[in-house]
């Protein structure tokens, strides 16, 4: 996996090697292996590389035979080897065994259509001479990111915001919209990046600047076409899409590991592993001190199951803590759940290991209808069929017994999901989840509220739903929205990509192959979620391949500490100077006295509530966030142009004059 | 000294003002408002509350005795403590 970056402009010659170094090194933790340029007469890019697929040959940027097409790529397209095939055979020379160069001869061919091609997780830039274009795009789900701007009728991109700022030409100021999004949806919704006027591309989307203008298209769209039966042999085509969406993703020139929590769904992609693995798999979980949230036993017993060589990161208490700073500097964004600073340490824990790509289970959740959430669903429904029942309610005590630590909430707590909304709101399965993340917003300063005044992000989304969402039902519904919602800005992005990447660990998801993906969205629901039986049909099939005890294991909420982590005796000075008054009247977002109760309550123990505990957190990120990327940032020093495995300096398209990257490429 | 409702009234507006208002310094908790409906408390809150009603008034309370009938205003919420004590007293 690697990082890129790059600016087009009207104006030949006017992009500085220099600039593109500064934007380089602010993403360079994405690649550390090497990197390399390309000035063109109106393009300049550059590529920080973290060499999986051939590691010898596969330097970028990257160009054609003649230099017209140049690319700067971040990503795996598993099914190269498929498509080069077919590319030579229309008579494409290669050069490499890298997917890069087939990308370059695939856009060649075929142009942006290569898009629907493609299987894999990739954000790419192609810079095209011959037109004075560059072309844009991302994976159908959002795996790996990518943002841009336009200034002063330039266009700049990168994999990460700080790519964009470290040029020196792209200001940060604050959206609050975007604050607003994250405080309600969990994260915000793209096109929103957090700062005004820089966008980050939608998954599923490209891009094409010519003649300074960026236009952008959708390739690839979530649909739900459900089948009225399952197919008699559906077990047989998930047992082919599963073994041969990992077998791809196995392809690399280094070892793959795999993240192992003890949950059924990574338990899969390990156990597939291990078997088309040559080596004998390295497996990584995280636990935790805390007794009440360790299930490092467990997570032996699957190991053992899968033959995996299993390694364990236990976080202390503080370690959530210590590195919090770190994890919002990578994740780009205010949270309200530490969650992402445990997947930071395991990543840290697989790189250490000489681990640069694993296999996880994500995805799984969202096809299979995984989460309580769509249980919740489910449920509301059945109460609100017959809404005089005071039987019916007493369900939802089963449904979270964890939520339920002090005792119950009785009638309350079941009351809370009835009144959420009415079933026929489009938005229906997540208004519980927008009220219970929306009750931060009571700790918003005067002057921020009033700056929002007129904002409703719900209604907003609400108008945004396509055409055919109406036509899903409410559990296909409800999982696009979490997969729009949560699992592309959220677990894919602050949890999954930029924690790995913090470290140079590339992330596979198998479950995201787009082919599984359309075999699941067209089940009957009731294959996926049976009464309140989730994933049914993954773990009928799991029962083939994994111990009974593995594929029948009822899902285990993730659940980091929170609060306490940043309140206990060895808690860094940090967090004082971030909640402290003027750091929090400086920022403006929210209310220093608001903010000074919530501490006040933490320290003395009695926040133990979810939402102080998010708000809690939502503060502390946002905070920091906002020093280091508004307030006070700071970017690393640029690259050392003259170390680059790659200059290439194309002096004008009539008159190219450097040697294709694919042999030797010509110095500056 | 003899508990009445208007003094069990504002024990627990003080409660709920300390612990969960604090964010919201203007906000006014009127006698009849709903308190789960207002955004006062939620489902942890009520847990919350029922444990400091308990040790406040000494009385205790069951699964059954946590309704909104029961808890789901200050005025519920002093009726309630008086018909409790009132039992235990009998």
């Amino acid at each position: 996996m690697c990082g890129i970056a790059g600016i087009a402009t009207q104006h030949a010659g006017s992009i500085a090697v220099e600039k593109l170094a500064r934007m380089a090194a602010a993403i360079q933790h994405r690649g550390p292996d090497g990197y390399g340029f390309y000035t063109g007469s109106h393009v300049g890019l550059a590529h920080v590389r973290l060499s999986i697929i051939d590691v010898a040959g596969g330097a970028q940027p990257l160009t054609n035979e003649d230099g017209q097409i140049v690319i700067t790529y971040n990503g795996e397209v598993y099914n190269h080897v498929e498509l080069r095939r077919q590319l030579e055979s229309y008579g494409h020379v290669f050069r490499t065994r890298s997917d890069t160069e087939v990308l370059v001869h695939a856009y060649e061919e075929w142009g942006p259509d290569m898009l629907s091609r493609l299987n894999g997780q990739f954000a790419f830039a192609i810079s095209d001479a011959r037109d004075q274009s560059v072309f844009i795009a991302r994976d159908r789900f959002g795996v790996r990111p990518l943002f841009f701007t336009t200034q002063r009728g330039n266009f700049y991109f990168a994999s990460e915001l700080k790519g964009l700022l470290a040029s020196g030409d792209v200001k940060a100021t604050l959206d609050p919209q975007a604050l607003d999004e994250v405080f309600t949806f969990w994260a915000m919704r793209p096109p929103r990046s957090g700062l005004r006027g820089i966008h980050a591309l939608e998954p599923g989307t490209y891009g094409i600047w010519r003649d300074g203008q960026l236009r952008i298209h959708p390739y690839y769209e979530l649909d739900f076409p459900e089948r009225g039966a399952e197919p008699r042999d559906a077990i047989e085509q998930l047992d082919e899409l599963m073994r041969i969406g990992v077998d791809m993703r196995m392809r690399a020139d280094v070892p793959v590991g795999a993240y192992l929590s003890g949950g059924l769904d990574s338990s899969i992609t390990a156990m597939l592993a291990s078997a088309s693995s040559p080596h004998t798999l390295r497996s990584f979980s995280i636990t935790f001190e805390d007794p009440r949230f360790d299930e490092s036993e467990w997570q032996r017993d699957v190991a053992r199951a899968v033959g995996s060589m299993h390694s364990i990161v236990s976080m202390s208490e503080n370690a959530i803590a210590e590195c919090f700073p770190d994890v919002i500097w990578h994740a780009e964004t205010p949270l309200i759940r530490t969650g992402p600073a445990p997947m930071f340490h395991l990543a840290r824990l697989t790189k250490n290991a000489g681990i640069k790509v694993v296999l996880t289970g994500e995805g799984a959740d969202e096809l299979f209808l995984g989460y309580d959430l769509f249980k919740e669903v489910a449920l509301r429904r059945f109460c609100l069929r017959r809404p005089e029942s005071t039987i019916r309610p007493k369900l939802f005590d089963r449904l979270y017994p964890y939520l339920d630590e002090r005792g119950n909430g009785g009638e309350f707590w079941r009351r809370f999901f009835l009144d959420a909304g009415p079933t026929n709101d489009p938005l229906f399965s997540h208004l519980p989840r927008f009220q219970l993340t929306s009750w931060i917003k009571q700790f918003y300063s005067a002057d921020f509220a009033a700056g929002l005044s007129g904002v409703d992000v719900v209604d907003e989304l609400r108008q945004s739903l396509p055409a055919r969402f109406y036509r899903w039902s409410t559990l296909n519904q409800s999982a696009y929205l979490e997969m729009t919602l949560l699992l592309s800005p959220y677990l894919l992005s602050s949890q999954g990509d930029r924690m790995a990447m913090a470290h140079g660990v590339e992330g596979r998801f198998p479950f995201l192959d787009h082919k599984l993906f359309e075999f699941a969205a067209a089940l009957p629901t009731g294959s996926r979620l049976r009464g309140l039986k989730e994933k049914e049909i993954l773990r009928r099939w799991a029962r083939r391949i994994l111990p009974a005890d593995v594929s029948e294991r009822g899902k285990q909420p993730y659940r980091a500490p929170d609060a306490p982590s940043f309140f206990g005796p060895n808690a860094p000075g940090y967090i004082a100077d971030a909640l402290s008054s003027g750091s929090v009247q400086e920022t403006g977002v929210f209310s220093s006295k608001a903010v000074a109760g919530l501490v006040r309550r933490c320290q003395s123990g009695q926040a133990t509530s979810f939402r102080e505990n998010q708000a809690l957190v939502a503060v502390l990120s946002t905070q920091l966030w906002h020093d280091q990327f508004i307030a006070r940032p700071v970017y690393p020093r640029a690259l050392d142009i003259d170390a680059a495995d790659v200059v290439l300096q194309d002096s004008g398209s009539a008159s190219y004059s450097g040697a294709s990257a694919l042999n030797p490429p010509s110095y500056v | 000294m003899q508990l009445h409702e208007t003094l069990i009234r504002e024990r627990v507006r003080g409660f709920l003002e300390e612990n969960f208002l604090y964010m919201r310094p203007d906000f006014q908790l009127g006698d009849d408002d709903r308190l789960l409906e207002r955004g006062v408390v939620d489902s942890m809150g009520v847990a919350e509350m029922v444990t400091f009603i308990e040790d406040e008034f000494e009385i205790k309370t069951s699964d059954d005795d946590i309704t909104e009938a029961n808890l789901g205003s200050l005025t519920a919420i002093g009726r309630f403590v008086i018909q409790k004590r009132a039992t235990i007293a009998a």
